[in-house]
């Protein structure tokens, strides 16, 4: 540790200036015509906000979409991790290049892939004609299915690699010791696992819920006006209805919520440390 | 027997899952069929030609391009000093900056976008081409610092304070020492920034503007009206030029162990 | 590191100083729809005549409006094409000033509705376009708009968004057929709602419908003709109906900013793209109806896009200060009883 204080503000100054100038300042302004009314200060678009039931509704979904998605991802992120960080090494680099791909690929063009595999004459409903689930094609499209699906593709590999980070650095024998001491596989990742890699599970997690949260192609459209999302209705709110007062009421709870599931996952992730 | 299965079997079927609409964009860019569809309806480049004829791609390309690279570097040059502070120095603001320069993933995109516009381009009078290049830098600042500092952490500090107590310069040992150890971060970090810039919609929605579009934007633009494979080609054609750069990348200089 | 700063600083000043250089210099905004053929129909063109540097910001309807709005003390656009209706929104925010007609030659050769759309002087419509309903005619019979909401049909159907060009006119529509004329669409809007999870998608892109036609996702959708071109490509048994009510569409209208300092060059150039050729050499290629009556194209021609007086007489067009005082009820009765 270097102990010369001035210079190391004169190095973190420049970044810090640019992001409050270029970046708070302008953000700042805007989330606070979400509080003005007028003159005065006041919460009256908040809470016209939320007595609307479509508005409510929509919070929900965006909230339920985004959990779900965060969940899911975090157990198959801790399978396929697991699965990847004890091959080779050279294997392992291969995996990690594949896992990496799909962040490539503009994600209007992974959207629309999706429009081809779920529609009615798709993979999956053909798949699932085919083993006799089903008589008639079901509808997928269009709906909180196909919303999540498509985010879920879209932030799996953030995840994957948070965790394959933290993975990396469990001590190589902990768990086969574990085994053979006759822990079963869940005591294994609750008490063993889960609290050694929790850092990576907080940075996945925060990720994966704040990107569903804030996606905006993949809702519009795989879910389109039919199954709107937070963010959906905020660019409806902006460009359609010309009502920058409701986005920015829209846009601050989207930042509270990213806010709220950082802190939450921090928690349950220490919650089981502290338990042990 | 699970247990041998376990491995193999959970890796194919998220690659499956991964990797699927990826194969399924492939190969509709080289459909003869006139929308996209799997199995794709016959086979021809037609697609991929057509791609090269529409000249606002070519454009809008070079635009996406200029961003992504000099946005990357802009933030690099911003990011690393900052990421070095922080972790070598005791800095009493340390946690403020590093949030202050994390919250552009936080903020929905096409708030950054209007508020950008409202409260900074206009009072300042920007150009279009600037206002755009401001933005993607502050947009691609977090992971640059991200990525960054935790290749610093990995460091140990006391490489460098050995340099400067054997008689070279703090900016000597930073160059000398410092530098060429985190490289492989940097690099990460501008594969990153470089992607995230690429791909952005929703901030470029509102700063672009006359003349100046980003290639999201343009294809985005481009589907409103035209529905068929083009854009499959399209998007085919960059992934397969990002895959390039990051093979070469991991090539030269292993890039996936910093990841 | 500070040579990449300083090349860095130099592309951006080489890239933002390109825009200035130019002193002869005019910035259009129009919709991002078949800009390749637009580039040598009437932009190269027009570039040559004048010997000016067209500018092309291209966008949907509303987001560029939105962004004019931003723009407004000093406008960075000229001249914009936009929807009969929101160049009413533009003309009552202030955004717009009046076109000065006796500068434009091809005037008078315009459709009577073509002159003033909405009847304030401040727009000069350029293309119209009719709106009803394609289909498959080995699935259905389509007679009435109403035939939309029959169960056997309506989960097969995507209509168009309220938020759309086209969502408002297909409601409207929909209530003649369900015996009402009221501009508040309460009727339609109940009577949609009521069907709402059957209904397979409420689109916001037209451009998308063909994709979900061809994946059997659809089998008819109300839309305007401009889009009709690609379904015909499909190979399905498609058609366009001619429902008893009758078609309804929409016009797209030139409008000039105020403020602009190029508003002569704005004029010349509406002038250009309202003239008889290029009107013809657009409608030959299915990209615009046209809006001038002296142009003449072949049979083909005219049975793929919305062509002559009698169509452009026909279509129920809603008047634009219905469309913009209504815009918010609308959307509000749609969130509460589609929207959920």
């Amino acid at each position: 540790m270097f102990q010369n204080r001035a210079e190391g503000l004169a190095l973190a100054l420049p970044a810090a200036l640019f992001a409050a100038l270029v970046f708070l300042v302008p953000v700042v302004l805007l989330l606070s015509e979400g509080f003005r009314n007028a003159d005065q200060w006041t919460l009256s678009a908040y809470v016209d906000f939320f007595s609307q039931p479509l508005n409510r509704t929509v919070f929900l979904r965006t909230l339920k979409l985004s959990a779900l998605v965060t969940l899911v991802a975090a157990v198959i992120g801790y399978a396929a991790a697991y699965a990847i960080v004890s091959l080779p090494p050279g294997a392992k680099g291969r995996m990690v290049g594949l896992v990496v791909l799909p962040l490539m690929i503009s994600p209007v063009a992974r959207t629309y892939a999706w429009i081809v595999i779920l529609g009615r004459t798709g993979i999956i409903n053909q798949a699932l004609q085919a083993i006799g689930l089903t008589d008639e094609p079901i509808r997928i499209l269009f709906s909180e299915t196909a919303i999540f699906i498509g985010l879920l593709q879209l932030f799996l590999p953030l995840m994957i690699i948070s965790l394959i980070s933290a993975l990396e650095n469990l001590p190589r024998d902990v768990v086969p010791a574990a085994r053979v001491l006759g822990a079963g596989w869940l005591s294994v990742f609750w008490k063993i696992i889960l609290p050694l890699t929790k850092e990576g599970l907080v940075i996945g997690g925060t990720l994966v819920f704040t990107g569903s949260m804030t996606a905006y192609i993949t809702p519009a459209i795989l879910g389109g006006s039919k199954v709107l999302m937070l963010e959906t209705l905020l660019y409806q709110q902006v460009t359609v209805s010309n009502n920058f007062v409701a986005a920015s009421v829209i846009a601050f709870i989207l930042i509270v919520m990213s806010f709220a599931a950082n802190i939450l996952l921090k928690r349950i992730a220490s919650a089981r440390r502290s338990g042990k | 027997m699970i247990r041998r299965l376990f491995t193999p079997l959970t890796l194919f079927l998220m690659m499956l899952f991964l990797i699927g609409p990826f194969l399924i964009i492939v190969a509709a860019s080289f459909s003869a069929g006139e929308t996209l569809a799997f199995p794709p309806q016959g086979f021809s480049f037609r697609w991929i030609i057509k791609v090269f004829t529409i000249e606002s791609f070519r454009q809008s390309f070079g635009v996406s391009m200029f961003l992504a690279i000099g946005g990357t570097l802009a933030a690099l040059i911003l990011g690393i000093p900052a990421s070095y502070a922080m972790s070598r120095y005791r800095l009493p603001f340390a946690e403020t900056v590093r949030f202050l320069v994390s919250m552009p993933i936080i903020v929905p995109g096409i708030i950054v976008g209007l508020a950008l516009l409202r409260y900074f381009v206009i009072p300042v009078g920007m150009s279009v081409t600037l206002a755009l290049f401001v933005a993607h830098t502050a947009l691609i600042l977090p992971y640059a610092v991200r990525v960054v500092s935790a290749s610093l952490a990995n460091l140990r500090a006391d490489i460098e304070e050995a340099a400067v107590i054997l008689g070279s310069s703090r900016l000597g040992a930073f160059f000398r020492v410092v530098l060429p150890n985190i490289r492989g971060g940097i690099l990460s970090a501008f594969i990153l920034g470089f992607v995230t810039s690429f791909n952005q919609v929703p901030v470029s929605l509102f700063l672009s503007g006359p003349g100046v579009r980003t290639l999201p934007i343009d294809m985005l633009g481009y589907m409103e009206n035209v529905f068929d494979p083009s854009i499959a080609a399209l998007s085919s054609l960059l992934a397969f030029l990002s895959i390039g750069i990051v093979f070469a990348a991991e090539r030269f200089l292993g890039f996936s162990r910093y990841v | 590191m500070k040579k990449t700063l300083l090349t860095t600083a130099s592309v951006l000043m080489l890239a933002s100083g390109v825009a200035q250089a130019e002193d002869k210099t005019l910035t259009i905004s129009v919709y991002a729809f078949a800009q390749d053929e637009f580039k040598t129909i009437v932009y190269e063109p027009f570039e040559k005549k004048c010997g000016c540097k067209l500018v092309v910001e291209t966008g949907n309807s509303v987001e560029r409006l939105a962004k004019m709005e931003e723009h407004k003390a000093s406008p960075v656009v000229d001249m914009a094409v936009v929807s009969m209706a929101d160049a009413l929104a533009a003309s009552r925010k202030g955004l717009i000033d009046k076109v000065d007609t006796a500068k434009l030659s091809s005037f008078n050769k315009l459709y009577d509705i073509a002159k003033d759309p909405n009847g304030d002087g401040m727009s000069v419509g350029y293309t119209f376009y009719a709106t009803s309903i394609v289909y498959r005619t080995d699935k259905m019979k389509i007679d009435s708009w109403g035939d939309l909401l029959k169960d056997d049909i309506v989960s097969h159907v995507a209509f168009p968004n309220v938020t759309t060009n086209q969502g408002p006119p297909a409601l409207y529509m929909l209530g003649q057929a369900l015996g009402t004329d009221a501009p508040d669409l309460k009727t339609p809007i109940e009577a949609l709602g009521a069907k709402k999870d059957k209904v397979v998608t409420f689109y916001v892109k037209s451009s998308q419908l063909v994709q979900l036609m061809q994946q059997e996702e659809i089998w008819a959708a109300p839309v305007g003709r401009f889009s009709w071109a690609p379904f015909t490509k499909l190979g399905l048994p498609l058609a366009w109906a001619t429902p008893k009510e009758g078609q309804t569409g929409g016009m797209n209208v030139m409008v000039v900013t105020k403020n602009s300092k190029n508003r002569d060059l704005a004029l010349e150039f509406m002038d250009f793209w309202l003239s008889t050729e290029v009107q013809t050499k657009l409608a030959e290629k299915l990209i615009d109806s046209p809006a001038n009556a002296e142009v003449k194209v072949s049979d083909e021609v005219a049975n793929n896009i919305t062509f002559g007086a009698d169509t452009a007489k026909s279509l129920k067009l809603i008047p634009s200060d219905v469309a913009l005082d209504y815009r918010d009820k609308w959307l509000s009765e749609w969130n509460s009883k589609v929207g959920q």
